[in-house]
């Protein structure tokens, strides 16, 4: 990596960072290397932008500098018994709280609650032409301005730079069990993911393994009350059902991606419950996410093209942060170009 | 504009559309006047009732081409002008784009046009066990549409979020008249989060055509629980040990003694007798989580020193407890011929200090407020009770109602939770905003809009206001149809 670097410490260095840069990829602990490819471009860290500035438990909110570390935040939410969640991803790897929000990355808990757009209620950034913009607030409830929080989550950096987020957060679960449900053709794996996600037992992750035919639930509250329910899945899905022992290790290599073969890069596919297919490596959010692992991105991308959905390179180098079918319309662009006149972000 | 004149102007509109709807008559001019804050009104130009997506797109082309600005309009609930016309404008009434184009239980979304009332939605899917989780309290009669360009919310926002969090996707005209498609049936997205921004434009961007909605399992089982305390700091400090046990309730209301004395005669909800405020918590979930809640909500409760409480038996005693919740706004009709509605929030820490200074407020200007608000997020709603008909009080009114805007802003919060900002605080947009931030929100706006024919003269501040004419309760007010909360 020999772009050159700048390591912005307050929002004003970064403010001139920007402006004096042709072009600018902000980066964090590059957990993501695809979306900051560096070629022709100033790199900007936010390693030296860190800490959390406000939280407030009885608020359900905090607010912290974007370089933040995950890993940091939910060690100090972790003391008040609250969490982020959506499972945020990448945390053991490094990921940080503004590239988080920059790639839209949600795990398996999204599927209860929402994602990191669902969490977000404030954020501040630095435009393409170097103005300090403070969107959103710092109150759960909020109808004032345009939710540009919001706009922000996925945009890769392309649309500003971030230097402070607020996030709505929630208590944490007094304990979590999770069941395997074997199952005996795709078919029924579909089946039972839609049953259990429509079901009264308000399941907090719902993801499977359509090659492996399993679905993995993850039930939390009050210990008794998961047993309870768990009791319940089991007898109705007799024999095909079974408690899980080493959880926290599956659920962790989801969110950190292990799952997959080490060399292989690892692409995010939005999907409808419904449609999977035989690339599939690991669905979530009851159906909503597929990670699918590949050796070949070129083929991925021609593959994703031709279904005309788009997927984001999570793991692994490559040329382009997106694969496959990417829809823009006047819209996007005029949006970019009010984010950033000068076309500094570049992609 | 001379009758004529418009009419000559209009041609080209009125072609687009079958005689019945089309109509610039005075009286039918009149019927869209005002939306829910009846404080503002404007007769548009002409109205015109599209019944497809493609006479919407027309009406949006026309105008664009034509640079005569528009106001997307669903049953017009609206509480803060945001539906409000433009005297020189086009009123699209939406209301008959009312079809549930797709309901699938599967992926649990529905595909809406923007003119479906919420309630329709819920009403839909429960068959499937399934609903549509924002419920504004107008959700009987509000428009998925108006939802989103003002991403509503109601009493459960503090556990689902607010209306964004349950759109996945929207096909919508922009100012432009371009079609675009954003998000998609998925909960999960590619690149910036379009929808999200889209939802809460305040119909500044365009018009959603079709909305996606994400649908949720019904939660198994309730357990309602109604606290009274002797004094309003003692139930908003209830919410505080509520939050800080671990507990996430479906939904934590509260309501002031004048709330209280107005539902009671309005609706006779058998509330405590003498309680200065009282407190509404309600759990949710599968009957295994909430049997040991409901354990821990009432030693949480005992702590707070009650001076009575209650817990629903069973769906009726529920039923009775909201009845009286739902029933303050227009039941303060009893208490006075007009009033008005704010909708600011502030950190729930500070509620307290916010009633206080609610109080002094009252107390300073004579004008009476009643307080009933979302407690679990801060939202406030007080209700600032005048006569219309007493030369001023109007004014004096909106002096009060301007001092609670300043004051949420000043404790951190926000000027609106749930209603917008519309025409009514259009001025408080730069006192929560900085400049720079204003600026980047009507670059945005510029985006979708670059004639600035859509909505114009909402959200942001410094154009011309119709003037203020008399108020009064809305006729669906009046009808005990809507609440403005």
């Amino acid at each position: 990596m020999n772009e050159p670097l700048l390591k912005p410490t307050c929002e004003s260095d970064l403010v001139d960072a920007i402006a004096s840069c042709e072009h600018v990829v902000a980066i964090g602990n590059r957990t993501k290397p695809a979306m900051s490819p560096g070629s022709g471009v100033t790199l900007v860290s936010l390693s030296a932008m860190t800490g959390i500035i406000e939280y407030e438990p009885s608020e359900f909110t905090f607010t912290a500098r974007s370089g933040t570390r995950i890993d940091e935040v939910r060690d100090v939410l972790s003391e008040r018994n609250q969490y982020l969640p959506f499972d945020p991803m990448l945390v053991d790897a490094g990921a940080t709280l503004g590239g988080t929000v920059a790639s839209g990355l949600s795990g398996p808990g999204r599927f209860r609650f929402g994602g990191v757009r669902d969490f977000i209620i404030g954020c501040v950034f630095v435009s393409g032409d170097g103005k300090v913009i403070r969107s959103g607030g710092k109150v759960v409830k909020n109808a004032a301005g345009f939710d540009i929080p919001k706009l922000m989550v996925g945009s890769l950096g392309r649309l500003g730079v971030m230097t402070e987020l607020t996030f709505k957060v929630f208590p944490k679960p007094l304990s979590t069990l999770t069941l395997s449900v074997a199952c005996e053709s795709y078919t029924q794996l579909i089946d039972r993911i839609q049953q259990a996600a429509s079901s009264r037992w308000e399941l907090d992750a719902i993801d499977a393994r359509p090659n492996e035919l399993k679905v993995l639930l993850r039930i939390a509250g009050p210990q008794e009350a998961n047993q309870a329910i768990a009791s319940e899945i089991t007898s109705r899905w007799t024999g095909d059902v079974s408690e899980l022992e080493s959880c926290e290790a599956f659920w962790h290599s989801v969110t950190e991606l292990t799952f997959a073969p080490h060399r292989s890069h690892v692409v995010k596919v939005p999907t409808a419950s419904t449609v999977f297919s035989s690339l599939d490596h690991h669905v979530s959010a009851a159906g909503n996410v597929t990670w699918i692992a590949t050796d070949d991105v070129t083929d991925l991308d021609a593959k994703l093209t031709k279904l005309g959905v788009p997927g984001l390179v999570v793991r692994g180098e490559w040329s382009a942060s997106i694969v496959g079918k990417i829809h823009t319309s006047h819209m996007s662009r005029n949006i970019k170009t009010a984010m950033e006149p000068h076309g500094r972000f570049p992609g | 504009m001379s009758s004529t004149a418009s009419d000559h102007r209009l041609a080209g509109l009125r072609k687009l559309f079958p005689v019945q709807r089309f109509v610039n008559d005075k009286a039918s001019r009149s019927a869209f006047e005002s939306d829910g804050l009846t404080a503002f009104r404007a007769k548009p130009l002409a109205v015109v009732i599209p019944e497809t997506a493609d006479e919407v797109i027309a009406a949006v082309r026309w105008c664009f081409d034509n640079d005569v600005p528009f106001v997307a309009r669903g049953s017009g609930t609206s509480l803060s002008g945001g539906s409000l016309p433009v005297a020189d404008g086009i009123v699209i009434a939406l209301n008959r784009m009312n079809r549930i184009l797709k309901l699938d239980p599967e992926s649990r979304t529905a595909v809406v046009e923007p003119g479906v009332v919420n309630l329709k939605v819920s009403q839909a899917a429960a068959p499937h066990g399934l609903y549509f989780s924002p419920d504004p309290s107008s959700q009987s009669v509000c428009t998925i549409g108006g939802n989103v360009a003002f991403n509503s919310g109601g009493a459960h926002c503090l556990k689902y979020g607010m209306t964004s969090n349950h759109v996945l996707g929207i096909k919508a005209v922009t100012a432009t008249g371009e079609v675009v498609t954003i998000g998609s049936t998925s909960t999960e997205s590619v690149g910036p989060d379009y929808t999200g921004l889209f939802c809460g434009n305040e119909g500044l961007f365009g018009i959603a055509i079709e909305i996606t909605l994400r649908l949720l399992p019904k939660p198994e089982v309730f357990h309602t629980v109604l606290v009274g305390y002797d004094s309003l700091r003692a139930a908003g400090d209830a919410v505080s040990a509520v939050i800080d046990s671990g507990l996430l309730p479906g939904a934590m209301e509260i309501m002031d003694a004048l709330s209280i004395e107005a539902a009671e005669a309005a609706v006779k909800c058998d509330y405590p007798r003498g309680a200065a405020a009282v407190l509404i918590v309600e759990l949710e979930g599968p009957r295994e989580k909430i049997a040991f809640e409901r354990e821990q909500l009432s030693r949480v409760i005992a702590a707070t020193k009650p001076v009575v409480e209650m817990v629903a038996k069973d769906d009726e005693e529920r039923m009775r407890i909201w009845k009286g919740r739902k029933s303050v706004f227009s039941a303060v009709g009893r208490l006075s011929p007009d009033f008005l509605v704010q909708d600011g929030v502030v950190p729930r820490k500070r509620l307290g200090e916010a009633l206080v200074a609610i109080e002094k407020l009252s107390r300073d200007s004579g004008i009476r407020i009643a307080n009933v608000f979302h407690a679990g997020d801060g939202n406030l709603h007080p209700l600032i009770l005048f006569d219309g008909n007493v030369d001023g009080m109007l004014h004096r009114a909106e002096a009060v109602a301007a001092e609670l805007s300043r004051l949420c802003i000043a404790m951190g919060g926000s000027i609106t939770g749930e209603h917008g900002v519309g025409m009514e605080k259009r001025d408080f947009l730069p006192h929560m905003f900085d400049e720079n931030t204003v600026d980047m929100f009507d670059r945005l706006r510029r985006a979708f809009d670059p004639k600035m024919i859509a909505n114009p003269g909402k959200m942001f501040p410094g154009t011309e206001a119709p003037a203020l004419a008399m108020t009064g309760l809305h006729p669906l007010e009046k009808a005990g149809v809507i609440q403005r909360e």
